[in-house]
C-alpha cells in the first residue's frame, strides 16, 4: 500500500439494527478505525450517499427493519459513487455465503461473530484490496479525457501483441501551439478542447480495433488497425472543435502516422517515429499529415551518428588524409605536378565512410571547418617531411570550403601553418568552389583579394556546375580552373558535355589561366583533352588517390 | 451488577465473551447486564403468543445472535433450537420452549439485578 495511505485513519460504517451487536463490533474496531452506526438499511443509504469519499467499508447485517442488508447491498453496487466501498456482509446463515458474493459483498463475518483477530484482518485486507485497486485503476484512465494514461497504453498495447498480429498504425497527435490556447483562453478552455478531441477519438475507434490515450499536455496517442481515414478524423474533429471555441481561438491539429508498424521495434519506438513524422509538420501550414519513413529515419539516424563522432574521429585520426596526384601532360610523357588532398574517413565501427556521405552532411552545418582544418595541418605537415626527404616540393591542394571563407581568422591560419611547416604560398594550393560565389560574392571576392595579395595560389573548383561563372570570372581572380568532373565523365557519349569541355577551355585561355581536368578514367578522354590543350589531368587513369606512403613511392621514382 | 464468577456459575463461556469484547470486562458485564431486557424476548413472546411466525423467526435469530455474541451459552442454545425450528416453520411447541428461554433469562436477571 502507498506510505502516505498507511497512517490515515480510515472510517468504517457498522450497518447493525442489534444496540449489543454495535457495541461489540464498534469495541473491536475502534483500535484501528473510526466507525459509525447505521440501525438500519435505510439510515445507512442515507449516510452512505453524504459520505461515501470518506467511507472505506461497510460492515452489513442482512436481516434488519425499515431496509434490509439485500436491499442496501443492491443499492450500492448498482451506485457509482457506492460500487467500490467495499461491503462485508455479516450473517448467521451459512448457506447464504454464495447467493451474498454472487450480490456483491466482498467478504462475509459470520454470526456469532468471529473472533476479533478475524474480523480485524478481514476489514484490513479488503479495504487493503480495494484501495490497491482503485490506484490502479486511476492510473488506467487519464483523469481530464477519459482516455488511457500513457503508461496503461502500453501495458495495453503490449497484451493486445499477445493476441493478434494484424496491420497496426501508430498515431500521434498533437496541436501547434497548444500552450498558446492556455495561455490566450485559459485553461478551462484549453481543457475542454482536449476533452473534446479525446470523445472523437474514442467514437473513431468504437468501431475499430484500436485504443487511444493522452501521452503528454496535448499529445495523443493512437494505435489501431489499418484502417483509419486519418485526413477525415482531422477534419471531423477540427470542425466539431470550430464549432466550440471562440471564433479566434484557430487550431491546427498535426497527425503523425508510423503505417504498419514494425514489430522488430519496441511500441515505445512505433510512437517515437509517429511523433517524429508529426513534429515534422511543425510551421508548416500547407499539410496536416505526415507519415513516417523509415529509410529517412534511418539515414537521420546515420548522420547523427557522423555529427556526434567527428569530433572523436578527428582526435584519434580515423580521419586521414589521400593524395590524388596531378599530372601534366603538355610534354610527351605526363609529368608529376602536384596532389589533391582529400579526406578519408575510416569509422572504427561503422568501416570506410564515403565521402559523398559526410562531406555534404558537414558542408550543410558548417562541421566541414573542422575537416578542413585538419585536412590543412595534415597535408602541411606532410609536405614539409617530403621537401624534407627529397629536397624538393610537390605542392598539394587543400579545399577551402564556403564556410572557412567566413572565418575572419582565415588568412592568418593559411600563414600561420606555412610558417609552423616552413613551406611558400607555392607549395600549399587552394581550391575553392565555385558555390561559394553565390553565397556572397562580395565576401568571396575580397577573401581571394586577399589570399592573392600574400601570394597563395587559387583554384576553382567544380568549375562549370555553378550558374553563375560568367560574372563571376570577371570579378574573382583565380589561378586554376578545374573542370567540373561530370563534363569529362560524360564527354564521350554526350556532346553537350564535350561542348562544355570546349567552352571550359576557351574560357581558360580568355583567362590565360590553365585548366585541371578532374575524372579522367580512359585513356580516350586524356586524348581528348589533351587535343583540346588542357594542361593538367586528375583521375583514376593515373591514379586513384594514395595514402602518404604510397604517394612517396610515386615521389621517390 | 453480574459477576465474571457468577457467570461461570451459570455455564456461561466467559472467556469467549471476553474475548469477543476484547477483554474488556466492564463492557462484557455492562452488555450482559442489559439482556435481560433486552426487547427481542418479548417481541418473541408476542409473535408466538399470536402464532406470528414469521416475526417469531425474526426475533428468535435477532436473540441467538447477541447471545452467540456474549458467549451466553445457556440462552444461546435454547435460541438457537427456537429459530432453527423457526426457520423450516415446523410444527413444535414453541410456547414450551420460549418458557424455558425466559426461564433461563430471568436466571440471568437475578444475577444482574
Amino acid at each position: 500500500m502507498n506510505k502516505a495511505l498507511k497512517n490515515v485513519r480510515r472510517k468504517v460504517l457498522v450497518v447493525e439494527d442489534e444496540r449489543i451487536n454495535r457495541e461489540i463490533l464498534g469495541n473491536i474496531l475502534q483500535g484501528g478505525y473510526e466507525v459509525v452506526f447505521a440501525e438500519d438499511g435505510q439510515r445507512a443509504v442515507d449516510i452512505l450517499r453524504a459520505d461515501y469519499d470518506t467511507i472505506s467499508l461497510i460492515l452489513l447485517d442482512l436481516m434488519m427493519p425499515v431496509m434490509s442488508g439485500e436491499e442496501v447491498l443492491k443499492i450500492c453496487r448498482a451506485d457509482d459513487n457506492l460500487s467500490d466501498i467495499p461491503i462485508i456482509v455479516m450473517t448467521q446463515d451459512e448457506d447464504a455465503e454464495v447467493s451474498i458474493i454472487r450480490a456483491g459483498a466482498d467478504d462475509f463475518i459470520k454470526k456469532p461473530y468471529n473472533m476479533p483477530e478475524v474480523i480485524l484482518a478481514r476489514c484490513e485486507r479488503i479495504i487493503d484490496l480495494y484501495e490497491k485497486k482503485r490506484l490502479i485503476d486511476s492510473a488506467e484512465i487519464d483523469l481530464l479525457t477519459g482516455l488511457y494514461s500513457n503508461e496503461f497504453f502500453f501495458e495495453y498495447i503490449k497484451q493486445m501483441e499477445k493476441y493478434s498480429d494484424s496491420k497496426m498504425d501508430a498515431v500521434a497527435m498533437d496541436i501547434e501551439h497548444f500552450h498558446l490556447v492556455n495561455e490566450i483562453y485559459g485553461r478551462a478552455e484549453g481543457d475542454r478542447i482536449l476533452k473534446r478531441i479525446a470523445s472523437m477519438i474514442m467514437a473513431e475507434l468504437s468501431d475499430s480495433y484500436g485504443i487511444a490515450c493522452r501521452s503528454a499536455a496535448d499529445t495523443f496517442y493512437i494505435y489501431n488497425q489499418s484502417l483509419l481515414d486519418y485526413e477525415k478524423l482531422a477534419e471531423k474533429i477540427l470542425k466539431d472543435i470550430e464549432a466550440v471555441t471562440f471564433e479566434n481561438a484557430k487550431i491546427r491539429l498535426r497527425i503523425g502516422i508510423n503505417r504498419d508498424v514494425d514489430r522488430n521495434d519496441l511500441p515505445e519506438q512505433w510512437f517515437d517515429h509517429a511523433k517524429l513524422a508529426c513534429d515534422e509538420l511543425r510551421g508548416d501550414y500547407t499539410r496536416q499529415i505526415a507519415f513516417y519513413d523509415s529509410a529517412a529515419h534511418d539515414k537521420q539516424l546515420y548522420h547523427e551518428r557522423l555529427i556526434r563522432d567527428i569530433d572523436t574521429s578527428i582526435a584519434n585520426k580515423d580521419f586521414t588524409v589521400f593524395f590524388q596526384p596531378k599530372y601534366g601532360i603538355e610534354g610527351d610523357e605526363p609529368e608529376l605536378r602536384s596532389a589533391e588532398a582529400l579526406i578519408r574517413w575510416n569509422h572504427p565501427e561503422l568501416g570506410m565512410i564515403s565521402p559523398g556521405d559526410f562531406i555534404p552532411l558537414f558542408e550543410d552545418n558548417g562541421l566541414v571547418q573542422k575537416l578542413d582544418r585538419f585536412v590543412w595541418e595534415e597535408a602541411a605537415s606532410q609536405i614539409a617531411k617530403w621537401k624534407d626527404k627529397f629536397g624538393f616540393a610537390v605542392p598539394v591542394s587543400v579545399n577551402v570550403s564556403r564556410i572557412d571563407i567566413f572565418d575572419p581568422d582565415l588568412e592568418d591560419r593559411l600563414l600561420g601553418l606555412l610558417d609552423k611547416y616552413g613551406l611558400t604560398t607555392n607549395e600549399l594550393l587552394l581550391e575553392i568552389t565555385e558555390s561559394a560565389y553565390s553565397d556572397s560574392a562580395k565576401r568571396l571576392i575580397e577573401v581571394v583579394n586577399n589570399l592573392r595579395d600574400k601570394g597563395f595560389k587559387i583554384e576553382m573548383d567544380d568549375f562549370g556546375s555553378g550558374y553563375s561563372s560568367l560574372n563571376m570570372l570577371t570579378t574573382i581572380p583565380i589561378d586554376v580552373l578545374k573542370m567540373d568532373m561530370k563534363f569529362v565523365r560524360n564527354m564521350l557519349n554526350d556532346d553537350k558535355s564535350l561542348k562544355l569541355c570546349e567552352l571550359v577551355m576557351d574560357i581558360s585561355r580568355f583567362l590565360d589561366v590553365p585548366v585541371v581536368a578532374e575524372g579522367v578514367e580512359e585513356k580516350a578522354q586524356l586524348d581528348k583533352l589533351k587535343d583540346m590543350g588542357c594542361q593538367i589531368i586528375q583521375g583514376y587513369y593515373f591514379s586513384k588517390p594514395l595514402p602518404a606512403d604510397q604517394f612517396e613511392e610515386l615521389l621517390a621514382k | 451488577m453480574i459477576t465474571i464468577e457468577a457467570l461461570k456459575s451459570l455455564g456461561v463461556d466467559t472467556d469467549k465473551g471476553l474475548a469477543m469484547c476484547m477483554g474488556n470486562e466492564a463492557l462484557y458485564l455492562k452488555l450482559v447486564n442489559s439482556v435481560p431486557t433486552e426487547k427481542r424476548f418479548e417481541d418473541l413472546v408476542k409473535a408466538i403468543d399470536e402464532g406470528n411466525l414469521d416475526a417469531a423467526f425474526d426475533a428468535a435469530h435477532a436473540l441467538k445472535g447477541v447471545l452467540g455474541n456474549l458467549s451466553l451459552t445457556p440462552l444461546y442454545d435454547k435460541a438457537s433450537e427456537i429459530t432453527e425450528l423457526l426457520r423450516g416453520r415446523e410444527e413444535a411447541d414453541y410456547k414450551g420452549l420460549m418458557s424455558e428461554l425466559i426461564k433461563e433469562r430471568d436466571t440471568l436477571a437475578d444475577y444482574c439485578k
